[in-house]
């Protein structure tokens, strides 16, 4: 009972990792219908730059927030070089390749700066793991799915109360009609890749203290992200935000009875049967075409 | 094959034996025959890429696959060459035909996604499965390459790699120059309107992704046997990428492009290793670059530039188009064809878009399908060409039932529609517009393709002279090799015409022809209309526009709310108060003008 509980707990950390990460496809898809497929990375900057921040004597909390700022910086600069010029032909999956390039630059400057090694973020949350009923966690690992749904929470409210959230939204349903309406559809977007950037940064400072922060930790990472806000249904932020918690879970009871190779064969193959079932994903809408 | 691609054939053959007389050791052979190995793999990808323009980031899963399968068939059961590549070519078969199911439902960058967890999970599979295929200490002793029992000599290798590549380049092409390349590359410009003229959309698919994984899967055999040992990390999603840059660098669609590809992205990293750590990065620019300078790589943009500096003839030369007849005719399948639905009903959630519509479009007459903006004419189009399928009620040709079919048997069938707003193949010249309309009545099949048979070219040069024959029909011969994208919008509606009847349909649907022409326009459509009416060609006319509608019609049928108010000759329907009143309101409730015919 207690392996069940422990499962469920780091499973549920780690989901909220995806969750948040898969928050950001969603946030991008809406607004630009393209991603930024070095999303992985953004968590990486993240991670990576707050381990460094912290090494060169700078305290956790400015580490952080300055490694969660250039992250942002990245995610804005690269929807303005790598996704808006493919965006404009309809189809073109230009941008994928294109930001999967950028990605692969960003890893090797990583692994330049940082090394081949991984190491751990020090931070108060992993000081001492506490017990739930008999289950040892770290309070770190409770702290990532509680923002992960705050956030989702927070996004959902904003889109709905707020002018720009208004805006976004307004995009997300048609960029032409938008514009029409004065709206400047390019801030928007950048706006939303700079939101979906912090929300992946902050992902990786999140996780950095419990799993090891190193320059090749993002690629994976994003690529579950982005399974989960596919299962999850990309246009719908609470079902990216159920559907990462869930995956995270399901992951690590693979992982512990199983075997790790067997987690990513799960975890891709769920992924793939619930695009064939689902095409739109759980929670997705569906979009129709007329001729 | 133009003269162009003959020169490139005869240079890569060259190339391919120059190379190992020349190679000063055992290792710049090895690397040349590494390069003739990914040749293989990114000729293959091209076929899925160039043509149907899907993107598979799951190579290095399907290169596994057959590695895998070789290395266990000729470890564990001490198959040959032969027998590996074959056990290898259908484990990679099946994966691709695996593959290409999801793209029924989901097509671009959720594709894409699908195949990358395609090659994790085989990764991932190579390292859990470790009984079979040794773990992550991965699987040795491969045995040298052998035949029938007698052993390849390093040479004798290479020719079977040289040969292969050599074989899969001109197969590609061969394919590319046939129907199914042309059904690629028009179900991957617009699906609709290539299924609307018979294409399986589907099958075309599966095929490409076929094409892929087999000659990843035989390139994977062929890796196992050169290097003698494989391992779960070769196999990672960065050769993934790595293959589809080799497609897109050296131009995708292009016939030797991935050859090119390949060979660059093999002994380009052999140069960047003085940069050690750079490499990584060095590649990762490298791919940006290619996607802003050279987005169609480098022969795709040789050829673009070729054809800026001599474009070819706009239109068709006076012999060829003196020497075509249209023929307008239905393929002989009984003399009249007669439309009729029963009770056809389309609801969508709540709202019934079509409901209990009996409609009947005699043989060989101009029937106008009419009614105000959200009547259901659309819809009643879509049902019948089977793009919407009926919530009840059935309809058929000729007494042939067709309810429930599927779009492109129903065009097999004898029915072809236009649009209303175009949907052309843009990229396609203004003659392969109707050529693929017209690739209905072919029957040369996939190995006549592939091997450019006697048959394939007579077949090939009919559907061309019946093409011609099309266009000098609507007057598009002077534009017959222009992108079909660059016609003006007038030209177009011809050419989506001219491309239905190639499919030589019983009857003809004509979705708002009218639609932004002009007066003068207009009558010359009116003119072909009537042309097309008296070859024998059964016509259903959706239109707004009154004039047209009088000057062609033999019968008018009116929808309202979805159900058929009124149906009779012109003269009739035009004087029916039902009519008036869903057109104009009744006299009574002073009501404006609600969406009048215009």
């Amino acid at each position: 009972m207690t392996t069940v509980l422990q499962y469920t707990l780091s499973g549920l950390a780690i989901g909220g990792v995806y969750a948040l990460v898969a928050l950001g496809f969603h946030i991008m898809w809406s607004t630009a219908k393209a991603v930024n497929f070095a999303h992985g990375d953004t968590l990486m900057i993240g991670a990576v730059l707050a381990v460094l921040g912290v090494d060169a004597g700078m305290p956790v909390w400015l580490a952080c927030s300055l490694s969660i700022l250039a992250g942002a910086v990245f995610g804005v600069a690269l929807e303005r070089i790598a996704v808006r010029p493919f965006t404009a032909e309809a189809n073109s999956i230009g941008w994928m390749l294109a930001t999967i390039a950028i990605g692969i630059m960003a890893e090797s400057l990583a692994t330049m700066q940082f090394g081949g090694f991984s190491r751990a973020l020090p931070s108060p949350g992993v000081d001492r793991p506490i017990s739930v009923f008999g289950a040892g966690v770290y309070p770190q690992e409770l702290l990532i799915p509680a923002v992960a749904v705050l956030l989702t929470l927070g996004l959902g409210l904003a889109q709905k109360r707020t002018l720009v959230g208004r805006a976004m939204r307004a995009v997300a349903h048609d960029k032409r009609a938008a514009a029409l309406m004065g709206i400047n559809v390019n801030r928007i977007v950048a706006l939303s890749f700079g939101i979906a950037a912090v929300l992946g940064a902050g992902a990786g400072v999140l996780v950095a203290p419990v799993i090891q922060a190193s320059a090749t930790m993002g690629v994976l990472i994003g690529l579950k992200g982005f399974a989960v806000a596919i299962i999850g249904g990309i246009t719908s932020a609470p079902g990216v935000l159920v559907a990462g918690l869930a995956f995270g879970v399901l992951e690590k009871f693979v992982e512990g009875y199983i075997s790790t190779a067997a987690r990513e064969i799960v975890a891709f193959g769920v992924m793939i049967a619930v695009l064939l079932a689902f095409p739109q994903g759980l929670f997705g809408k569906r979009e129709t075409v007329k001729v | 094959m133009s003269r162009l691609h003959l020169l490139g054939f005869i240079a890569l053959a060259g190339l391919l034996v120059a190379v190992p007389l020349t190679a000063e050791n055992e290792y710049e052979l090895r690397l040349f025959m590494l390069f003739l190995i990914y040749g293989l793999i990114a000729v293959g990808l091209n076929v899925l890429v160039g043509l149907t323009g899907l993107v598979s980031l799951g190579q290095a899963g399907l290169f596994a696959l057959g590695s895998y399968t070789g290395a266990i068939l000729a470890v564990r059961l001490g198959a040959d060459l032969i027998t590996a590549s074959i056990g290898a070519a259908v484990v990679a078969g099946v994966a691709g035909v695996a593959l290409a199911y999801p793209t029924v439902r989901v097509r671009g960058v959720y594709l894409a996604v699908v195949t990358i967890a395609f090659g994790i999970i085989v990764e991932n599979v190579a390292i859990e499965w470790s009984s079979l295929t040794g773990g992550t200490t991965g699987l040795s002793g491969v045995p040298m390459p052998n035949v029938l029992g007698y052993e390849l000599s390093g040479y004798g290798f290479y020719g079977v790699l040289a040969v292969t590549l050599l074989l899969a380049t001109l197969a590609a092409h061969n394919l590319k120059v046939s129907a199914y390349g042309r059904a690629m590359l028009a179900v991957s410009q617009s699906e609709i309107a290539a299924r609307s003229l018979g294409i399986n959309a589907t099958g075309m698919r599966i095929l490409a992704f076929v094409a892929a994984a087999v000659t990843a899967g035989v390139a994977g055999v062929f890796y196992s046997f050169l290097n003698q040992y494989i391992s779960p990390d070769i196999f990672t999603f960065s050769d993934s990428v790595r293959f589809l840059l080799m497609v897109i660098l050296g131009g995708a669609a292009t016939t030797f492009g991935p050859v090119l590809g390949a060979f660059t992205l093999t002994y380009l990293p052999e140069y960047l290793q003085e940069f050690q750590l750079w490499q990584k990065f060095a590649y990762g620019a490298l791919l940006l670059i290619v996607m802003f300078v050279l987005p169609r790589g480098v022969l795709g943009t040789a050829g673009f530039v070729l054809k800026r500096l001599r474009p070819p003839a706009r239109g068709l030369s006076e012999a060829e188009i003196a020497s075509a007849q249209a023929d307008l005719a239905p393929a002989a399948r009984g003399a009249t064809a007669e439309l009729v639905t029963d009770g056809l009903t389309v609801r969508f959630g709540g709202l019934t878009a079509l409901s209990a519509a009996n409609v009947r479009v005699k043989g060989g007459e101009v029937h106008a399908l009419i009614g105000p903006n959200g009547a259901g004419k659309s819809t009643f189009v879509n049902a019948i060409s089977g793009v919407y399928r009926p919530t009840s009620g059935s309809f058929g040709i000729d007494g042939e039932d067709l309810t429930g079919k599927r779009q492109h048997e129903i065009a097999k069938l004898g029915l072809a529609r236009t649009f209303q707003n175009t949907e052309l193949f843009g990229d396609l010249t203004v003659i392969e517009n109707v050529m693929v309309g017209g690739q209905i009545g072919l029957s040369y099949g996939l190995a006549d393709a592939l091997l450019r048979t006697p048959r394939q070219r007579r077949e090939e040069r009919a559907l061309r002279a019946a093409a011609v024959g099309l266009l000098a029909f609507v007057g598009l011969t002077e534009h017959a090799n222009e992108a079909a994208r660059y016609l003006p919008f007038g030209l177009q509606r011809r050419l989506e015409i001219a491309r239905a009847l190639a499919a030589r349909p019983r009857l003809l649907l004509l979705d708002e022809p009218a639609a932004g022409l002009t007066t003068q326009e207009i009558d010359d459509l009116a003119a072909m209309i009537r042309k097309i009416a008296a070859s024998g060609v059964s016509v259903l006319l959706i239109e707004h526009h009154v004039d047209l509608i009088m000057a062609v019609a033999d019968t008018v049928t009116v929808l309202d709310y979805g159900q058929v108010i009124a149906s009779d000759r012109p003269g009739v329907v035009q004087n029916d108060p039902r009519v008036i009143e869903a057109y104009f309101g009744t006299p009574v409730a002073h009501g404006e003008f609600a969406e009048a015919a215009s």
